[in-house]
């Protein structure tokens, strides 16, 4: 038995979104010239030769920001039920909130002194 | 039958053939970065089943957790050993085939077994369905209060660890600097001298 409510309207966008793409694939298959010449190959057409493969091993310092994402990822999911409910639980809930997010900064801060948030 | 049961049937059905067929994908395909692609797709199907059984946040948390987080740590790790070697076959690879067949045969026959013997029938009492995310934040702040608090402190060793874990790799010894032969980017070789600096200096 479904019991949850307004999900006619995420099946309604999951139905246009599924449409989307073949829609764009076949007009564009429909109207466009038929393909010829070693141009059409290219990554890019009219646009900058690609050096080297796509397959290249990635810098180890990316999966840093991979492993900073997922543990803030997590915090979002336990954050998620007291945004939902933030009218219902009053102020001693924002102020425990808090206290849950400022133990994160600590890590967040201790991520950027360390330089583990950037780039270069 | 009526529609919204035909219409939950009809998803259901959908759902659960993406989720056999991507999995199924994600083992037999040949391309490791396709199964890690395909990976989500079976995340993605199972929230769907979650939100067919009224779990409305734990879809919410499949889909932020799994399909955004777990999986693109997933694809980092495959692009960061993604490199084309010609890999000598394995002699006997047949024996390894038949002890992964069974190992995995054996765990279907378990748990098979088990969702046969499990009693799944629950009680009465109707689902929360639109009000269990509010029921799960008043327990968050109530009774749950110093687990949730805790949960935090989980959250930030789990950064810090991998944090320091991660830097060590970073600064490149002179056993494993990695040769001009390898490197493909032109920033390539920039990037390695300017964190072997950070690395010593610090």
């Amino acid at each position: 038995m479904f019991v949850l409510s307004g999900y006619e309207y995420l099946l309604g966008f999951i139905f246009v979104a599924s449409l989307v793409p073949v829609l764009a694939l076949t007009a564009s298959w429909l109207l466009r010239p038929a393909p010829s010449g070693p141009e059409r190959r290219t990554t890019y057409e009219s646009g900058m030769e690609p050096i080297g493969g796509a397959w290249i091993q990635f810098n180890i310092r990316y999966y840093m920001f991979a492993l900073v994402f997922v543990i803030f990822d997590v915090e979002t999911v336990f954050l998620y039920p007291w945004a939902v409910a933030f009218n219902r639980l009053g102020l001693l809930a924002f102020v425990e909130a808090l206290i849950f997010i400022g133990i994160l900064v600590v890590g967040l801060a201790y991520a950027w002194r360390k330089g583990a948030l950037e780039w270069s | 039958m009526n529609l919204a049961e035909g219409v939950q049937l009809v998803s259901f059905i959908i759902l659960t053939v993406m989720m056999l067929g991507a999995a199924l994908a994600v083992v037999l395909s040949p391309n490791i970065v396709y199964s890690a692609f395909l990976l989500g797709g079976v995340f993605s199907a199972m929230a769907g089943l979650y939100l067919l059984l009224n779990a409305s946040f734990v879809a919410a948390a499949q889909i932020l957790v799994y399909v955004g987080a777990i999986n693109v740590l997933i694809l980092f790790a495959i692009m960061l050993v993604n490199k084309r070697e010609d890999f000598a076959p394995v002699k006997y690879a047949w024996t390894r085939k038949i002890v992964t067949a069974a190992v995995c045969g054996g765990l279907f026959l378990l748990l098979g077994t088990t969702i046969i013997t499990t009693p799944w029938a629950i009680d009465s009492t109707a689902a929360a369905g639109d009000e269990a995310i509010y029921i799960l934040g008043e327990h968050f702040f109530t009774d749950f209060l110093l687990p949730f608090e805790l949960v935090s402190v989980l959250l930030l060793m789990a950064l810090i660890g991998a944090i320091v874990l991660a830097r060590r790799d970073i600064i490149p010894d002179s056993s494993n600097v990695v040769g001009q032969d390898d490197l493909k980017l032109p920033e390539k070789p920039r990037e390695l001298v300017s964190a072997g600096a950070d690395g010593e200096s610090s």
